[in-house]
């Protein structure tokens, strides 16, 4: 879906500058994720501020550099977005080192965001594991958001044990829904998990969910999709129907720097959201 | 055409300083030979017989530039942890970077002004359409760019393969060509008409000289929709790349290499700035992340990204090939790769069975 340009929050006149933003609230999630829920200092540009799902956004902490995140909250929600952040280097352990009301600075909104609009009438099937669950979690969102203008609705979330699954209190809500056909799931069975076993691919294919009039999304870890694309193509899901998002090291964020391409398309500006057919026409450099 | 003497270019040079920043090519002292473009001031040797060994970019493009600066203003600073974010209640205030000064280059080649203009292509959009870069958009509209015309060329030179060659007028504001005691000198923009005007240029009747005459490879567009046929022949690839070192040097010294780095420098604990520098998809790192997973983990992948965004992706995108011929990353290069018959092996081969 492309956006219009410039956004709020990336300013066309400076657009590399990041707005200085407050962290409202942190939520540990696993032992290395967390959520961080935060607001632009600016009062006008907390106000105008909006996102879809699938947008981006970069995080800055000043001095430690800049990194790219799926904004993982609810396009409704007003004057403070979520973005889920696993540790694993510079940058991102130095955002784990924020508590609330700590300074953080933000470009947000970029990138191409899930065509939800072409989606209207469709089942939507969405597969998500470990922190891939970030992006999925705003699109799920949105489209309970805007329940009526969809059909049925199916979440397979995995995580390798019950410590490693994210969103807790989401979930809760989420498995009391009859709107919404969801399944949590971890690799192996242990004590004190009554949920479902099994890997990500095995547990869709189990719930077989019909390919007929319906779009798929999944994110998580490469090898995770790999298996996920597998079992959706067995399932009948073509390749125009199945969504899932790239990551690509970045910098700029906005298609100048030049670090993201596949091909001729930038992550950054023509992603980070893909639909299986967009990517079969792309070269093969993932 | 206007002529202006050998011996009133620095008077020249010395009044648009008045007003700008000038650059101009310079042998670099105790060098051995080596000129670049360096920021002119009074009383320095320029240089127009010699190609400068990197290009003119850092004139649109600074190696190093900073983008804005930050402070945290409270008591402890950032202590030893750099980038614990600044803690509640505390300022942090973001400052854009003061505007950049006018500019004038002086005695770029026809290959030099030619890269502004394919550059331009990316960095100068129309409003709305995509994002715009507005450091590299205020140079570039308060640059004049005076180029000297090619009467010689070397054996790396193949800029007759990119349109009009060594009479390309592209990017320039005013053409230069040298004759028997000064230059000649043609506008090409109305900024340089209004150059042209100043009592320092003389009117003459002479005709230019005639100019060099490049190495030309027919057909360089066909790569757009050749190469990505021959995208996943990695012995092609690997082959016309074995000997690289993965040095950098021909993105740097290339005039249309424009991809770059953005990163923190602290001043003190509590201020720095945000900056960008020139990168090089040549590099390993580039793309390396943090999982230890490469889209492109070996020279050849690298080197096929290069050639393709060239000659395939940004013609793609922005309709113009971007390299100009200007022969720096075959003069440049330790390990002798010469990009010109990669594009000829690419231009004949057939694309391998699978
Ligand atoms: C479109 C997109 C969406 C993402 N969404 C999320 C998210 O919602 N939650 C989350 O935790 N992570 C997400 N990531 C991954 C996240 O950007 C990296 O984990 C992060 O950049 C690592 O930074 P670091 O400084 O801690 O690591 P370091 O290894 O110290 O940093 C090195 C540099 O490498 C780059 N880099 C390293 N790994 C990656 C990677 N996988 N993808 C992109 N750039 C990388 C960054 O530019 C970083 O500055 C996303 C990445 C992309 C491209
Ligand atoms: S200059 Fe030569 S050796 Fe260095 S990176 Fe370029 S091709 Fe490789
Ligand atoms: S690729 Fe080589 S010949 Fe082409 S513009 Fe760059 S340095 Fe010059
Ligand atoms: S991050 Fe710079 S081009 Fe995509």
């Amino acid at each position: 879906m492309s956006t219009s340009i410039p956004q709020a929050g990336i300013k066309a006149s400076e657009p590399l500058r990041p707005e200085p933003a407050t962290v409202l609230e942190v939520i540990a999630e696993t032992a290395n994720i967390k959520t961080f829920r935060i607001a632009f200092d600016d009062p006008a540009l907390a106000e105008s501020f909006s996102f879809l799902p699938g947008q981006i956004g970069q995080l800055s902490i000043l001095g430690a550099g800049e990194s790219t995140f799926a904004i993982s909250s609810a396009p409704s929600q007003k004057g403070r977005f979520d973005f889920s952040v696993m540790k694993t280097g510079v940058v991102t352990s130095a955002i784990h080192e924020l508590s609330a009301g700590d300074r953080i600075a933000v470009r947000a909104p970029m990138g191409c965001a899930f065509p939800t609009d072409d989606w209207k009438g469709k089942n939507v099937v969405l597969v998500g594991g470990g922190i891939g669950m970030a992006p999925l979690r705003s699109l799920l969102f949105y489209l309970l958001d805007h329940r009526d203008d969809y059909g049925e609705l199916t979440l397979v979330y995995g995580a390798r044990t019950p410590e490693d699954l994210c969103f807790a209190s989401d979930r809760r809500d989420w498995e009391g829904r009859a709107d919404l056909d969801f399944a949590a799931t971890i690799d192996t069975a242990c004590t004190g998990w009554d949920g479902c076993v099994g890997l990500v691919p095995s547990v869709v294919e189990e719930k077989a969910p019909s390919p007929e009039n319906a779009v798929a999304v999944t994110c998580g870890p490469p090898i995770m999709i790999r298996y996920a694309l597998q079992s959706l193509d067995k399932m009948g899901f073509r390749e125009e129907r199945v969504y899932t998002t790239l990551e690509r090291r970045m910098k700029c964020g906005i298609g100048l720097c030049g670090r993201c391409n596949l091909g001729p398309k930038y992550v950054c500006t023509d992603g980070p959201v893909f639909s299986l057919a967009e990517l079969r026409e792309l070269p093969d450099e993932l | 055409m206007k002529f202006i003497s050998s011996d009133a270019i620095p008077e020249l040079l010395e009044a648009l300083s008045a007003s700008s920043v000038v650059w101009a090519p310079r042998e670099l002292t105790g060098s051995g030979g080596t000129v670049m473009f360096e920021r002119w001031r009074t009383g320095d040797p320029i240089d127009l017989e010699h190609f400068s060994s990197l290009s003119a970019k850092d004139v649109v493009l600074p190696r190093t530039e900073k983008l804005f600066g930050y402070t945290y203003a409270f008591g402890g600073g950032l202590g030893g942890a750099f980038g614990n974010g600044a803690p509640a209640g505390e300022q942090l205030v973001i400052e854009p970077a003061e505007p950049a000064p006018p500019a004038v280059l002086f005695g770029a080649r026809a290959c030099d002004a030619k890269a502004l203009d394919v550059l331009d292509a990316l960095f100068n959009n129309p409003e709305g359409e995509a994002y715009n870069d507005p450091q590299y958009q205020s140079r570039r509209k308060s640059l004049t760019v005076i180029t000297l015309a090619c009467t010689t060329c070397d054996e790396a030179c193949f800029c007759s393969s990119f349109g009009n060659g060594t009479s390309e007028k592209a990017g320039s504001d005013i053409i230069v060509y040298p004759v028997e005691g000064g230059l000649l000198a043609e506008a090409v923009s109305s900024r340089g008409e209004a150059l042209l005007a100043e009592p320092i240029f003389e009117e003459s009747e002479q005709a230019p000289p005639p100019l060099a005459e490049t190495a030309r490879i027919e057909g360089l567009e066909r790569l757009e929709e050749k190469l990505p046929r021959l995208f996943d022949d990695m012995d092609f690839w690997q082959e016309i790349s074995e000997r690289c070192t993965s040095c950098g040097f021909c993105t740097y010294g290339c005039p249309t290499c424009y991809c770059f780095n953005i990163h923190d420098e602290m001043r003190s604990d509590r201020e720095g700035e945000r900056q960008r520098s020139w990168d090089a998809c040549m590099f390993a790192l580039y793309t390396q992340e943090t999982s230890g997973h490469n889209p492109r983990p070996t020279l050849a992948h690298r080197y096929r990204n290069r050639i393709n965004h060239k000659f395939s992706y940004y013609p793609e995108n922005q309709g113009k090939i971007l390299c100009t011929g200007c022969g720096r990353c075959i003069r440049g290069c330790p390990a002798g790769l010469d990009i010109r018959d990669v594009l000829r092996a690419a231009l004949e081969e057939a694309p391998r069975e699978p």
